[in-house]
């Protein structure tokens, strides 16, 4: 489904992704931890074609096509989605709106009729409430006023909605309480089918208790340097990145 | 002076009817103003280049033109074309309480009426409004009879299909507690001059909805203006869309005459190529617990220009006054140009007033973000750009209008992308 080898991508001329490798298959849910300023978040804005993330060297093939030619719709609509860590606020554009005309850019490309307002309303309101938002959340402004919880959860509702083929979930537990943890987990699993793929990019092992991945990896200085199975989580959570060496110790205390 | 000048100083000793007093006395105004130049505060943005060596000739002949409809709306049109009135006015079926008459061809009863309205509430030191003044002999007069409450919109058009001059003037009396709504609809890409303007008399607690759509386009040349003069209680609901042409330009003054007083106007421009429009509001606040409210936004995309000017004026005895005034602005792209200068000027000590004005670019972040769930480039600016002035379109008070209006500006948006 997705295969990253050898990248190396730049932001304002500043070197973040030095080198890196991965292979997603279909139905796979792939953990990537880190210390700060690895390029975790980075990698998900590369994937998704962000405008100043360049690609300087190494390839991405994304169901055997090239992603890094392809514009950020083109990508969203082959079935890339990024479940934002800091999801924008636009106010005067409601909720429903935006999502009505993503859902039908998404059903335009595979060949589907537009939905009628009323039956994108149906879809919308049992997705607004597998993620636990009010409905009026529908009818506000895009994130306008939402709380950082809020805002997490409506992603993963749009993801809901927008049912892609794989999923990068950019640190979607960040400021989470328990709660809060547990709803935006059961969204993430209720989507997990066997086909479906997922990336999630998180800081803590916490997450991966509601999601369990098939893999876990390590990004350090813009590279993959350790990938193992869901134990090597735990192992960081209890000791660190110590094993890194001395400077990501330093960046983590 | 300009030779256009010239011309229309000539052609208005040609006129002579009941107004003529106003006329002359307005010309002689004229003369003594001379033509307004880059010094002029009021036209420093404006240039009026594209007039000088203009031939100041009227139509010899209508050319042929198609009303614009307005779908679902209850509409009685007037409509002038290359500013001749077209309408055969025996057709016209009025409701009671209303009545309108030819500027033209008044009843002796209703001159004394045209008179007090006339040249007496659009302020004088409107250069295109003295011109009008002088030349403007086709127009409607409007009388709305105390307590009546009139349905249907009526709708002045002024449709410019020629290379020619043209002048039309609107005159409306409301009696008290009466209601109405007006629609001052301009459109046309002729080299054409339109001078249109119009004068509302508010009576007490009488109410004006009021529409004016300046959509002349390429080098149709449109000077105009709406002003207001509102008796006690009285209320007015006035919105203003503006494209923008070779030189597109509204003046707009209301005037809070009577006390508790209420005005709102909201505006929306949307420019492209290399068009211009300029928007002078001004509101006179010369009586105390009047209220007034103002938000013009506007999306100026290519090499296109805006000039907003609003002016609240509170005069020394408005005390309890409220007014708000915003403008806020959208550039599409590095060429576009807005110069915008809200004022406020206060002489009274107990008030609450507030003004601002924002210009703004496309949020790259939004853009992405909306990228991102797969929109396209374009849908995604005309969201954007929607969220941004949609407010002011969901406002319109009559629905019909609104659902009129909105795939309108969404065509024009869909030709400002320049990116």
């Amino acid at each position: 489904m997705l295969k990253i080898s050898n990248l190396h991508a730049s932001v304002e001329d500043k070197v973040i992704i030095k080198g890196l490798n991965l292979e997603i298959k279909p139905g796979e849910v792939h953990a990537i931890m880190g210390p700060n300023g690895a390029g975790k978040s980075t990698l998900g804005y590369v994937l998704s074609g962000r405008d100043g993330y360049e690609v300087t060297d190494g390839e991405i093939r994304f169901n055997d096509k090239d992603l890094i030619d392809m514009e950020v719709e083109e990508r969203a609509r082959e079935g890339l989605f990024l479940a934002f860590q800091y999801p924008v606020e636009i106010p005067g554009v409601s909720n429903m709106e935006f999502m009505k005309e993503s859902v039908n850019a998404m059903r335009e490309q595979r060949g589907e009729e537009p939905l009628t307002a009323a039956a994108f309303l149906k879809k919308a309101k049992e997705a607004c409430k597998q993620v636990q938002l009010p409905l009026d959340f529908l009818k506000r402004g895009v994130n306008e006023g939402f709380s950082g919880g809020e805002k997490k959860r409506n992603e993963i509702m749009q993801m809901i909605l927008l049912e892609p083929s794989l999923c990068i979930l950019d640190e979607s537990d960040s400021g989470l309480d328990v709660d809060a943890l547990q709803v935006v987990a059961e969204g993430v699993n209720s989507q997990r089918d066997g086909k479906r793929s997922f990336i999630v990019v998180t800081h803590y092992q916490r997450l991966l208790d509601y999601i369990k991945p098939d893999f876990v990896h390590i990004l350090a200085d813009g590279k993959i340097v350790k990938s193992g199975d869901a134990s090597l989580a735990l192992e960081v959570e209890k000791s660190g990145y110590a094993f890194l060496g001395q400077a990501y110790e330093e960046a983590e205390a | 002076m300009s030779q256009w000048l010239e011309q229309v100083i000539d052609n208005a000793q040609d006129v002579s009817d009941f107004l003529s007093p106003v006329r002359q006395a307005s010309l002689s105004e004229l003369k003594a103003q001379g033509w307004p130049g880059k010094r002029t505060e009021s036209w420093r943005f404006t240039p009026l280049s594209s007039l000088t060596q203009r031939e100041a000739v009227s139509a010899a002949s209508v050319g042929e033109a198609t009303v614009p409809v307005i779908e679902n709306l209850d509409v009685i049109d007037f409509v002038f074309v290359d500013g001749q009135l077209v309408t055969p006015f025996a057709d016209v079926d009025l409701p009671d309480g209303l009545r309108i008459s030819k500027l033209n061809h008044v009843s002796g009863d209703d001159e004394e009426a045209v008179k007090a309205l006339f040249g007496r509430i659009k302020p004088q030191h409107h250069t295109f409004g003295l011109i009008n003044d002088a030349l403007a002999t086709q127009g409607v007069f409007i009388d709305v009879a105390k307590n009546a409450t009139i349905q249907p919109v009526i709708r002045i058009c002024n449709l410019a299909t020629q290379a020619v001059d043209a002048h039309t003037r609107v005159l409306v009396r409301i009696g008290e507690g009466a209601s109405i709504s007006v629609m001052e609809h301009g459109e046309g890409n002729a080299n054409s001059l339109t001078t249109a303007f119009a004068e509302y008399s508010i009576a007490d607690s009488a109410y004006l909805e009021h529409y004016r759509f300046a959509l002349f386009t390429d080098k149709a040349k449109q000077v105009g203006g709406s002003h207001f003069r509102l008796g006690d209680h009285a209320r007015l609901n006035s919105t203003v869309v503006g494209y923008g042409s070779e030189l597109s330009r509204l003046d707009m003054d209301i005037i809070h005459a009577g006390e508790f007083a209420d005005a709102k106007m909201n505006a929306i421009y949307l420019l492209a190529e290399n068009e211009l429009f300029d928007l002078h509001t001004n509101i006179e606040h010369a009586v105390p617990n009047c209220t007034s409210e103002e938000n013009a936004r506007g999306i100026i995309g290519d090499g296109a220009r805006a000039v907003f000017n609003g002016r609240i004026h509170i005069h020394r005895d408005a005390q309890k006054t409220l007014a708000e005034m915003n403008n806020k602005n959208l550039l599409l792209s590095r060429r576009a140009l807005i110069n915008t200068k809200p004022e406020l000027e206060i002489y009274a000590d107990d008030v609450k007033c507030a003004h601002g004005a924002t210009v703004a670019e496309i949020d790259d972040t939004a853009l992405y973000y909306l990228l991102s769930r797969g929109i396209s480039r374009s849908k995604a600016l005309v969201i954007l750009n929607f969220g941004f002035i949609q407010e002011l379109v969901n406002e319109i008070p009559k629905e019909v209008i609104g659902a009129w209006l909105l795939p309108k500006l969404s065509a024009r948006f869909s030709q400002m992308e320049v990116k």
